[in-house]
């Protein structure tokens, strides 16, 4: 495909999007649109630190966690715009990230992966603890209160978002991420300090992680402080990269909207979680058996081989 | 004298892998290393390129001790190695693989142009030009210790270890491989090299050096040292 | 006072054998295969939740419930190895270790789903006629149900232990331990090995998970803290030292009986700061080797 059909078609996608709200008026649907979004937000900041620099760092939600409790508390009790709010959030999530990343990444593989995950846990315990009611919206705000606005507030840092792991993947810190993850005695012998785009990989992850908590927080009308720390927060975007396809573009945006069309499908035939279980075999399955996710059964079915940049 | 190794030591656990070795290396020399299984040739490559700190001992790169430095740093002051188990990057491309040493080695290029284009005449050289842009995981054993050696000068080093290139190779792969090894050396990059086949290392040695149990054994004109009855006891003991 | 303390400790040694029972089943399977299953935990809520079953549809006393349940979850845990772990067992260590940890996360999504339906969501307990009663010793009051989990959880680890050091099956999951390949040479059948020592090590939990049932509650999600609780211990002890796992347990147990009176709810967070401390600075733990 060439560059310019390309344009036109990612172009035509987002002039769809924005104009779409115009047209649906259902809020349900524009929900569905708004968790979409948030999803690809959040998937993609963990497909720089897990799909391209591969390291799987399963406490994702305690920086989700950490910006989305940041920017509520910057926006709705010290009434500070927005804007203020949101990049206070992704900043605090940032910060949080580099003071634990410094030791974290001593850490080799697998207790890397452990350590992310029990930190997040540490944070939900403690939340949970502290400040276990849930923090709801003044009533002058919720008669204010626009799903529309957020919903375009969202795509835009969606396409942000995009736009981002798109210029990492075609830069030179893309190619750096991708031999951390491949083989990092190699990449260190070839040059890269690895600690240092380790860390730096974790910091993009984390501020957007931390800006789509804070784009949570602005949506939730009541939201329990132990509630954004939940495991759930870091499953869901690791599933839909894996099942989108790991360390690619488009791979999470699939795996959004597949994830969110499932889930709300299935819970309407299935009962309680099973969705979730659902998403538990898929996950399993694209593990063993299809690891490049649906962007992978798709490149195979048109035949292609090489993956990495190129394809992209 | 661009490598000057003086008193260095390495043990890991109970275990003396290198014990006291001293040795140097002139710019421009191919010099061969060459011992029985054990004696510590790759744990040599190892310290020297930064994998393991050593206990004792100075690394005097060029003038500069590199003993104990993070191993990017020491290819980034032009110190670059290939691996025994050749390491591809195996999901990048041919051209990427080598892109990575060109965009992070001793002379770090930013743009991907520029690194594309040079990497494609590095790939050439080789021999990988028409592979540039096939997987990694598709290219055969041969293919990727060129790779391997690829994304090593893409790095720009003034000193290249290459750990067993010949292993594996037909006797004609095998010429081809001295010949870029030589076209290697007269580009003005220093060699150490670790083989074991006997025919290739004196082929194309200007010195040999032998280590057992990591000491030093013998060094010299590599048809001397093969000689040396102190060798000979030390591969027919093994 | 020096009976709370006394009592304080006695709690302590109960649940630390527990946790103790539960970390060396995720032991074994690691330090065997190097596969970190991340769902252990879940096999302990589905043994506790088996257990249930036969004590409320059959009437069955949980402490004879406990060797069915044992070969249940074995058979459970041997027919998971199969589906979906066996196919990793050979793989390069990292890829393993990482598609290992996936595929556990995987099943960590599943279980607690199924569970909801079979059982709902409510919590569980299985209170035998005896639940309540206790005995003084040395005034410090024991428990019925706790003292027999702890009997329990000792015999089964020293039956473990008799099993891995006297037992050919012993020798050849130390062998396969250490070299896999050498094992294979000498005749061991590594993928038979590593099928028992995965069923083996869920079959504990599932055993550790009617003792749980026994002195606390169980409830569909109580898995993954369990395996967090388990890794905790098997940190603490060292990868590596499977017997270490049970002494280890027993110190977690204790340690966090007596920070409680100080910290009350923080406590499990505390357990878990500890773990990230050790992971940093003694990554060997207390018992294994760096």
């Amino acid at each position: 495909m060439t560059t310019a059909k390309r344009l036109l078609i990612n172009a035509g996608i987002i002039v769809l999007l924005i104009l779409m709200p115009l047209i649906i008026k259902r809020s349900d649907i524009i929900t569905w649109f708004y968790l979409t979004l948030l999803y690809i937000i959040s998937s993609h900041s963990w497909n720089i630190i897990g799909g391209f620099a591969g390291q799987q760092n399963l406490g994702h939600a305690a920086f989700f966690g950490a910006g989305a409790l940041a920017a509520r508390y910057i926006w709705l009790h010290f009434g500070l715009p927005l804007p203020l709010a949101l990049l206070g959030g992704a900043v605090v999530a940032t910060a949080f990230a580099m003071i634990i990343g410094f030791p974290a990444f001593r850490l080799k593989g697998i207790y890397f992966v452990i350590g992310t995950l029990v930190l997040a846990e540490i944070l939900r315990l403690v939340f949970d603890t502290i400040l276990p009611r849930a923090d709801v919206m003044p009533m002058s705000l919720l008669a204010t209160y626009s799903l529309v606005s957020r919903y375009y507030v969202t795509l835009l840092f969606a396409v942000l978002t995009v736009g981002v792991v798109y210029w990492i993947s075609r830069s030179r810190l893309g190619l750096g991420l991708m031999s951390l993850r491949e083989d990092e005695e190699a990449a260190e012998a070839s040059g890269v300090n690895t600690r240092k785009y380790k860390l730096v990989a974790f910091a993009v992850s984390t501020f957007i992680a931390g800006l789509a908590g804070g784009l949570y927080a602005y949506y939730g009308v009541a939201i329990k402080p132990g509630g954004v720390f939940e495991p759930v927060w870091t499953f869901d975007a690791v599933i839909i990269v894996f099942v989108g396809g790991v360390g690619t573009i488009v791979g999470p945006i699939i795996g959004s909207v597949f994830f969110v069309l499932l889930q709300q499908f299935l819970s309407v035939y299935l009962p309680g979680g099973i969705h979730v279980a659902v998403f538990g075999v898929l996950f399993i399955i694209v593990v063993l058996f299809l690891p490049g996710g649906l962007i992978e059964l798709v490149t195979r079915l048109r035949g292609n081989f090489a993956r990495g940049g190129q394809t992209n | 004298m661009i490598l000057e190794v003086r008193g260095l030591s390495k043990s890991f656990g109970g275990l003396v892998a290198i014990k006291d070795l001293d040795l140097s290396v002139s710019k421009g020399e191919i010099v061969g290393l060459i011992g029985p299984n054990g004696s510590g040739k790759t744990t040599f490559f190892n310290v020297v390129s930064g994998v393991y700190k050593p206990e004792k001992g100075i690394i005097a790169f060029d003038g500069k001790d590199i003993a104990g430095l993070k191993p990017h740093r020491i290819c980034q002051l032009g110190v670059a190695r290939t691996f025994q188990l050749t390491k591809p990057f195996t999901q990048m491309t041919t051209l990427q693989n080598a892109m990575i040493g060109r965009m992070y080695g001793s002379e770090p290029v930013y743009g991907m142009r520029q690194a594309m284009e040079e990497c494609e005449g590095i790939l050439e050289f080789v021999g990988l030009g028409e592979k540039r842009s096939t997987s990694a995981s598709n290219l055969g054993i041969v293919e990727r210790k060129r790779m391997e050696i690829a994304r090593a000068l893409a790095t720009k080093p003034k000193l290249l270890l290459l750990d067993e290139m010949m292993s594996g190779l037909t006797p004609t792969e095998m010429e081809e491989a001295l010949r870029l090894v030589k076209a290697i050396a007269d580009s003005g990059v220093t060699l150490i090299v670790v083989e074991h086949v006997m025919k290739a290392i004196l082929d194309i040695s200007s010195k040999l050096i032998v280590l057992n149990y990591g000491e030093k054994i013998a060094e010299g004109d590599p048809q001397d040292v093969v000689k040396n009855p102190k060798v000979i006891e030390a591969y027919l003991g093994e | 006072m020096i009976e709370l303390v006394a009592q304080t400790f006695v709690n302590g040694i109960n649940i630390g054998a527990l946790y103790g029972l539960v970390a060396v089943g995720l032991s074994l399977t690691f330090g065997v295969m190097k596969i970190l299953n991340i769902a252990h935990g879940e096999f302990l809520m589905v043994g506790g939740y088996f257990g249930f079953w036969l004590f409320t549809l059959l009437g069955l006393d949980p402490l004879y419930g406990l060797p069915l349940v044992a070969v249940a979850v074995f058979l459970l845990g041997a027919g998971f190895y199969k589906l979906v772990f066996s196919g990793l067992a050979r793989l390069h260590e990292e890829t393993k270790v990482k598609n290992s940890l996936l595929v556990g996360f995987g099943l960590f999504l599943i279980f607690p789903q199924i569970s909801r339906m079979l059982w709902t969501s409510d919590e569980q307990a299985i209170t035998p006629a005896y639940s309540g009663g206790s005995f003084p010793i040395l005034g410090v009051r024991c428990g019925y149900v706790p003292l027999c989990a702890l009997v329990m959880a000792v015999v089964i680890i020293l039956g473990l232990h008799l099993l891995l050091t006297k037992t050919y099956f012993g020798k050849s999951i130390r062998g396969t331990t250490e070299n896999w390949k050498s094992a294979k040479l000498m005749g061991i059948n590594v993928e038979r090995t590593y099928l028992i020592t995965f069923a083996l090590g869920t079959a504990l939990a599932g055993i550790a998970g009617v003792l749980v049932a026994m002195t606390q509650t169980i409830s569909p999600d109580i898995g993954m803290s369990w395996t967090l609780k388990a890794l905790i211990v098997v940190v603490l002890a060292g990868i590596g030292s499977v017997g270490g796992a049970f002494f280890a347990g027993i110190i977690l147990g204790v340690v966090e009986a007596v920070s409680a009176i100080f910290i009350g709810p923080y406590t499990v967070a505390l357990g878990l700061v500890i773990f990230l401390l050790i992971l940093m600075f003694r990554p060997q733990g207390l018992f294994g080797k760096a």
